[in-house]
């Protein structure tokens, strides 16, 4: 609560006098910085273009998150000296009080805020604004839909309802059937009364089954060993079933796509999921970060600007403007606004582990240095959140060399454990394995211990403890 | 441990009941209602029959599994707009400063997700000492009785609506009043004083428990307008006449710590403790020399002082004993010099004077009594009392409440009550429509302190900060904004209070949670003409009648404020152990004479007795107390609150044994304990919290007395508690572990001829670690070893670990009944051991000493030694536990943990039974949703479940439970190293206990760095593990108690 806005005050001092000098030096001593607008190098203007501006601005006159650069060497009024200062400290440039730059400042300082300054020097800027003068066609994006295949789980399988129409349907037929036999029965006897015989007395169902049943006995007891098995294995099957949950895929309030994030624009896994190296928790990226590129992509490639106005609508963001709303309903805010008070949106929690487990992201992907796809399947192929099954990781064993293969199913203990056995520590990878490891060497007893680790060549999770209940469970 | 001492729990220990020996031979002693439940009658009733019973068996198991068979869905919701600084799972913490009008801490608050959920000592700053009712009372911010909004007229309101009002109400004719405990923040005094200039209303504070007379005697003996502050840290000789300076008095967190640094054996210094007490208090218990003095008596013991030190007349009055007793410690104050210091809790301004008389003839000022320019306990009750007639006499127009609860707690409430009907307008800014504030025209109610940015300043030389840990829950708005608001001036706090003290960096002071600023130039010590004349004649006047009473204020409960916290409530006194309730200590002389119950258990109950004092009554159950001065009682303050139901929280009201609150014949709540604020005499302004002549007579009556002391007894093992005298000590400081005298290792006879001296016989004996019926688990130096040693001569007793650890922990609070039939959860508990020599019957019949020799002594279980040893899982490395569990639900780690998997446990109950400390837990119920517990136990409660810690999960019923060694956080502490890539840092990990520790009594750490600290103390020469003779090498270890009661 107390990190805030740390030394706004001492800022002020300092820009004016970092202005002062760099305008000295620039004024001075540099004739090299003319011509800004038409000696640069267009391809490496593109590359520090997309490594230094493309966050804020296009090429194109369209608003990101700042005004767009088409047209700028007509529009820059103030001098090429100015332009350099500008990006590389705006609020240098603005204390020096140029008109131009003044004017900038009241016009785009209030919703944009204010521009980040950029390491780029002379040269660099000569090539950007070369660039932003003559942009190439566009190019597409490394990949294309075609080369990312969404591997449509959807989330209800057609399975259930057909075994229950199923059931409903052999429920009437068994009905049919019975009334039919009962009312032949019923006819039977009507006709033999009127015929003067005796009523047939053929007992009920049950005693014709059980009567049925004695005089083929060989034949029902073989098939009822056959019935048994089969129940048998079944039932275990579909006990062992319980709570394992691989190719679990809820549905989700948005329709989010994970190809198109993760294979077609290859966002890594950590800039959404980024607490999964800091945190027990990868969690679930918040609105506000969904926003860093939604501010500008405002439409999806797959269902266009249906899904992506839902985190609109949750963080306030007003698409036509580019601005947030307050709690008010004004837009016009270059930020997003905590009052705002939008309905977060509320996902259904693919991998759930029971409350006694306690597993750690941040153990197992910073330490242990997994990569996610070790656990989470080949996530760029899938539409909504999935458990991938076992089989399906143990599959991208060419894409991970180093992946450990498992057999039991994703999400289970037998799971964990498996591969606590099989994961080898290597106490050189940090000063805390190797404290242990002196430790171990350093002692009489230690030093058995660890020869019987090392009898296989590796030190596993196991063997340092990685079986042991509290590592787990407490 | 000395041969002729025997060591007990209680009384029923000591005269060995037969309850007792059927409860200490049972793990579980409380009788299942099985036999109840089935009979006859009960059945009649049920019309289900058996088949029936099987058919919905059948049923409900079916449905049950088919249920299990589906997928819950469960929701995750991310931030919309998620604080830079919270990372979901990662704990930030932020320093801030409780004080209650009592306790004053600086602590760190612990939030996940952004809720406090831990409060922790901030050991930084200069006040960073936590005890068990300051890391208690993150509960209290949750409590769901809390007011939601303003009120007016007992109805909800708005701001806008109450600040209209309040204006209007202000601008009448007549007195205008602020009443408030003793205000400490230099902005709400700020805030006080435009109020008052706005409405030409004036001030007045005063505090719960006063300290008056001290403050009196600085101001006209030592000319100094303070709070002296005791420098315990500096002292030799300390003698307390009365005051419970480690548990409750005054500053008593400061004094605890302090004084246990005072006191480390190993280096060579030991300061001695004397106390003369009538009821037997934590610093009682802890005292080298304790004497029952009656309260009458008090005066006389501080002349009698004054007198050996000055070489002045005698004084007489006092027993033989009690003059022998004041000889030895005026030895010991005169070796000791400016090194010795005399506390005394009386409010009695004579004998105060008495006290700074000897304090000033030591030369005490300046080394162990110091001039700080401390403003604690400013109150004033003589401005309360006359403020009181005047609001009788309807001559006040208005009253504001602010951090104060006269109704409860002023010496006169039922007249503040009646007066306040007549005032004009009067509106409190409590948290709770509380005895007061229900009365009151209006309620503002303020922030919870997690809530508050806030400013205090104690001393001169600091500014302690607060900062909110949470965005305020319910719709409360900060007492000093609202008193701004209602002069006109309104304006935000946090920007207020930085205009208040100039700092140069704001930030950084909020990050320590205090700043230096520059101290007032000390005045030199102004040397009163002090003539004592009065004062000795005044306290050679004091008569007591045949039965005098006390009234003290109990280490969980305090004055009272608290009252609603479950987790205090059931923390037992570390005395009494008695929990959820208040009660009358009698001397055991004194309820044999009247014929009261001694014994306490499930079903023998407490005898309710009525104290009479000056016409007023109250009826309460008395408790038999060793160390209870004969002929005095003792009762705490700070219970009968909520006395006419007033919603102050639903733990604080008596519950049924359904767990519903019971309710008198009126339909009101019954209240815990009986308010004794109206006993206490108000003498000119100094409220006296003696009676010197009460009457005492049993209703006849019984009531149920949930008392621990029985509960986990050791079946006469004494080799439990080991402990010694400095005098015997300092010969062998330096002796290997297991060979000084008192701390010799055990050894087992053996048949062979062991020390050659060609006979087999009982002095053919080997150590300890030759027998054993397990492998060895190699856990020492390989890897972590994680340890706990716990030094039992630094340990007061004050449970600020049980409260720590069971907050951390999810511990379940249980409450009253549950506690009664022995299934208390407590993870952590504190063993408090009575020790007395031998009885005069035992002296005769084992022959000891000169037939008679006792028989001028008094009874010594009368007045015993007593210890204080903190007891939980020793995580054995040969455990007893893990051996028997048919499910290996519980075993050992590589780490030396004793490792407990509630989801493997079946509930067998195994392992509590080969248990030889008797740590484990078993859920009888499902605590969390079981309607018993509806009241009592926190996670039942929708807001306060929200301070559950997320790191621990929430043990449902059937299973086994214990202390974990905080795993959870060792886990972290390893993370954090693997991600530095460096070993772990000694002291980076701690356990919630040895974190919380005032007196550092608690050391935790990793038993195979050969660096730590608690290699170190594991391998002092006092350490040894309970019950060493089990052979069950225990990852805890002690230190032995050393006292410094050396005969001279």
């Amino acid at each position: 609560m107390f990190r805030l806005e740390h030394a706004k005050g001492l800022n002020a001092v300092v820009t004016a006098s970092k202005a002062l000098v760099l305008l000295a030096i620039f004024g001075l001593g540099s004739p090299a910085f003319a011509g800004v607008w038409d000696t640069g190098d267009i391809e490496n203007g593109q590359a520090l273009f997309n490594a230094n501006c493309a966050t804020c601005h296009k090429v194109t006159d369209e608003v990101l998150a700042a005004p767009g650069l088409a047209g700028i060497s007509e529009r820059w009024g103030a001098s090429e000296e100015m332009l350099l200062l500008w990006i590389q400290d705006p609020q240098a440039a603005a204390e020096l009080g140029d008109p131009y730059v003044k004017g900038i400042v009241e016009r785009y300082v209030g919703t944009y805020g204010w521009m980040t300054g950029q390491a780029v020097s002379a040269a660099d800027v000569s090539d950007i604004m070369a660039y932003v003068q003559n942009p190439p066609d566009v190019v597409a994006s490394t990949a294309s839909s075609e080369d990312c295949p969404t591997i449509d789980f959807s989330p209800e399988t057609g399975a259930p309802q057909g075994t229950l129409w199923f059931l409903i349907l052999l429920t009437l037929f068994l009905i049919v059937a019975l009334s039919a036999a009962s009312v032949k029965r019923v006819l039977k006897n009507a006709i033999a009364s009127k015929e003067g015989h005796e009523k047939i007395e053929d007992g009920t169902y049950w005693n014709r089954v059980t009567l049925w049943t004695w005089e083929n006995r060989t034949f029902v007891g073989i098939l009822s060993v056959f019935v048994t098995a089969y129940i048998v294995v079944i039932g275990y099957q579909a006990l062992m079933g319980i709570g394992v949950y691989q190719a679990y895929s809820p549905s989700q309030p948005i329709k989010f796509i994970h190809s198109v994030h993760v294979c077609e624009n290859e966002i890594d896994c950590q800039y959404c999921h980024h607490s999964a190296e800091e945190s027990k928790h990868a969690g679930i990226p918040s609105t506000n970060v969904c926003m860093n590129c939604h501010k500008a992509v405002k439409s999806g490639t797959r269902y266009g600007e249906t899904e992506i106005a839902k985190i609109y609508e949750a963080i306030g963001f007003d698409a036509a403007t580019g601005t947030y709303f307050d709690a008010e309903g004004n837009g016009g805010h270059p930020l997003p606004q905590e009052d705002f008070g939008g309905e977060p949106i509320a996902w259904n929690k693919v991998h759930n582990l029971p409350d006694h487990v306690f597993f750690s992201h941040q153990q197992h992907v910073e330490v242990g240095g997994l990569h996610c796809q070790n656990c989470h399947g080949d996530v760029g192929k899938f539409s909504v959140g999935r458990i991938a099954p076992v089989e399906e990781i143990n599959a991208l064993i060419d894409d991970f060399p180093g992946l450990i293969q498992l057999s039991k199913p994703t999400l289970t203990m037998g799971w964990c454990i498996e591969c606590h056995n099989k994961a080898e520590i290597s106490f050189a990878s940090s000063g805390y394995y190797e404290e242990m490891h002196d430790r171990l060497r350093d002692d009489i007893r230690g030093n058995e211990e660890l020869r019987l680790f090392m009898e296989d060549g590796k030190a596993t999770v196991k063997e340092l403890g990685g079986w042991e209940c509290a590592k787990c469970h407490y | 441990m000395s041969a002729n001492k025997t060591y007990w729990s209680g009384l029923d220990e000591l005269d060995r009941t037969s309850e007792f020996e059927r409860i200490s031979g049972q793990e579980f002693p409380a009788e299942r209602p099985i036999d109840e439940f089935l009979s006859d009658e009960r059945l009649e009733k049920v019309s289900t029959g058996r088949r029936d019973f099987l058919k919905f068996m059948g049923f409900s198991l079916t449905a049950a599994t088919l249920a299990a068979c589906e997928t819950p869905v469960v929701k995750s919701i991310p931030y919309v707009n998620k604080p830079e600084t919270i990372t979901p799972g990662v704990a930030n913490y932020y320093a801030s400063t409780l004080y209650n009008g009592s306790d004053y801490a600086s602590v760190l608050v612990k939030t996940r997700e952004g809720r406090p959920i831990f409060i922790k000592p901030n050991i930084a700053a200069p006040l960073g000492q936590v005890n068990a009712r300051v890391n208690a009372d993150v509960l209290g911010l949750y409590d769901s009785a809390r007011l939601q909004g303003p009120t007016m007229g007992g109805a909800a309101s708005t701001w806008a609506d109450l600040d209209a009002a309040a204006l209007e109400a202000l601008k009448a004719e007549g007195r205008k009043v602020v009443l408030t405990n003793t205000v400490l923040s230099p902005s709400l005094k700020r805030a006080i004083n435009t109020y008052c200039t706005a409405h030409e209303a004036e001030h007045i504070q005063y505090d719960a428990v006063s300290y008056r007379a001290i403050r009196e005697v600085a101001s006209a003996d030592f000319g100094r307008n303070e709070f002296p502050s005791f420098d315990f840290s500096a002292a030799e000789a300390v003698v307390t006449l009365g005051a419970d300076f480690m548990g409750t008095w005054a500053e008593s967190l400061r004094y605890a710590s302090d004084w246990a640094s005072s006191r480390r054996p190993e280096s060579g210094r030991m300061a001695k403790l004397f106390a003369f007490e009538s009821t037997l208090s934590l610093t009682g218990s802890n005292a080298d020399h304790r004497s029952m003095v009656a309260p009458a008596d008090t005066g006389r013991v501080a002349a009698a002082l004054l007198a050996e030190l000055t070489n002045g007349s005698t004084v007489s009055g006092l027993s033989d004993m009690t003059q022998a007793a004041v000889s030895s410690a005026a030895e010991a104050l005169k070796k000791a010099g400016p090194k010795g210091l005399v506390v005394s809790g009386s409010n009695d301004i004579h004998v105060q004077r008495l006290v700074g008389a000897i304090n000033r003839a030591l030369g005490a000022e300046g080394t162990t009594m110091l001039w700080t320019g401390n403003q604690m306990f400013a109150g004033d009750h003589a401005a309360l009392a006359a403020l009181t007639a005047d609001m009788k006499a309807g001559n006040v127009a208005s009253l504001l409440v602010h951090g104060c609860n006269p109704a409860y707690n002023a010496p006169d409430a039922d007249a503040f009550v009646a007066g306040l009907s007549k005032v004009g307008f009067s509106v409190s800014t409590a948290l709770f429509a509380d005895e007061t504030a229900s009365r009151c025209s209006a309620v503002a109610p303020t922030h919870h302190w997690l809530e508050s940015w806030g400013d205090l300043q104690r001393t001169a030389g600091s500014i302690e900060l607060m900062q909110p840990t949470i965005a305020p829950l319910f719709s409360s708005r900060e007492a000093g904004e609202s008193m701004l608001a209602w002069a006109g001036e309104a304006s935000a706090w946090n920007k207020y209070i930085q205009g208040t003290t100039a700092t140069s960096s704001w930030n950084n002071a909020l990050y320590g949670g205090f700043m230096d600023i520059a101290a007032v130039a000390s005045v030199a010590s102004v040397v009163m003409p002090t003539d004592l004349a009065d004062a000795l004649k005044a306290v050679n006047a004091v008569k007591g009648g045949k039965l005098q009473a006390s009234f003290y204020q109990k280490v969980a409960a305090g004055d009272g404020q608290s009252a609603a916290n479950p987790m205090l409530q059931e923390t037992p006194d570390p005395i009494s152990k008695v929990t959820w309730d208040n009660y009358v200590t009698l001397s055991r002389v004194d309820m044999e004479a009247m014929g009261l119950n001694l014994h306490l258990a499930e079903k023998d109950w407490a005898s309710v007795v009525k104290v009479q004092v000056n016409g007023q009554s109250v009826e309460l159950p008395a408790f038999a107390q060793p160390g209870q001065a004969p002929g005095t009682l003792g009762i705490a303050l700070g219970y009968g609150r909520g006395a006419s139901g007033e919603a102050i929280g639903r733990a604080a009201f008596q519950v049924t044994g359904d767990g519903e609150h019971l309710t008198d014949d009126n339909g009101n709540l019954v209240p815990i304990g009986a308010n004794v604020f109206g006993l206490v005499a108000d003498q000119q302004g100094l409220p006296q919290y003696t009676a010197l002549d009460v009457t005492v007579e049993a209703t006849g009556a019984e009531y149920a007395l949930a008392c621990t002391q029985m509960h986990h007894t050791f079946m006469g093992r004494d080799s439990i508690v080991k402990e010694t005298t400095f005098g015997d000590y300092l010969p062998e400081k330096s002796a290997p572990r297991g060979e000084a005298s008192w701390n010799k290792s055990m050894g087992l006879g053996v048949h062979a001829d062991v020390n050659g001296d060609g006979e087999i016989n009982a002095l053919d004996k080997k150590t300890l670690d030759n027998f054993d019926m397990w492998h060895e688990h190699a856990v020492d130096e390989v890897g972590h070893r994680w340890g706990m040693a716990i030094d039992l001569t630094s340990c007061t007793g004050c449970s600020a670990c049980v409260t720590a650890c069971h907050i951390e922990n999810n511990v379940s609070v249980v409450g009253k009944d549950e506690v009664l039939r022995h299934r208390d959860m407590h993870w952590m508990r504190i063993d408090r051991f009575y020790a007395s020599d031998w009885s005069q019957e035992r002296g005769a019949e084992e022959g000891v000493g000169v037939i008679g020799s006792y028989a001028l002594m008094e009874e010594p279980s009368a007045n015993p030694e007593t210890v204080h040893m903190p007891m939980m899982c020793q995580h054995c490395n040969h455990a007893p536990c893990e051996t028997v569990c048919p499910v290996a639900a519980t075993t050992h780690s590589n780490e030396g943990m004793n490792q407990m998997a509630y989801n493997r446990c079946i509930g067998t109950r195994y392992c509590a039974n080969n248990c030889p400390f008797k740590v484990r837990r078993f859920n009888w119920f499902n605590y969390s949703g079981n309607d018993k517990f509806q009241h009592s136990n926190p996670a039942q409660d929708a807001m306060t479940r929200l301070v559950l810690n997320p790191d621990v999960v929430v043990r449902t019923r059937g299973v086994m439970e214990k202390c974990s060694l905080c795993v959870q956080r060792t886990q972290e502490g390893k993370l954090v190293a693997k991600k530095a890539s460096a070993p772990i840092v000694d002291g980076a990990v701690q356990t919630a206990c040895a974190e919380a520790c005032p007196t550092h009594a608690i050391t935790f750490g990793d038993l195979n760095d050969s660096k730590s600290k608690v290699r170190a103390t594991y391998d002092n020469n006092r350490a040894y593990h309970a019950l060493e003779e089990v052979g069950i090498q225990p990852n805890v270890a002690y230190l032995t108690k050393v006292r410094n009661n050396d005969k001279a």
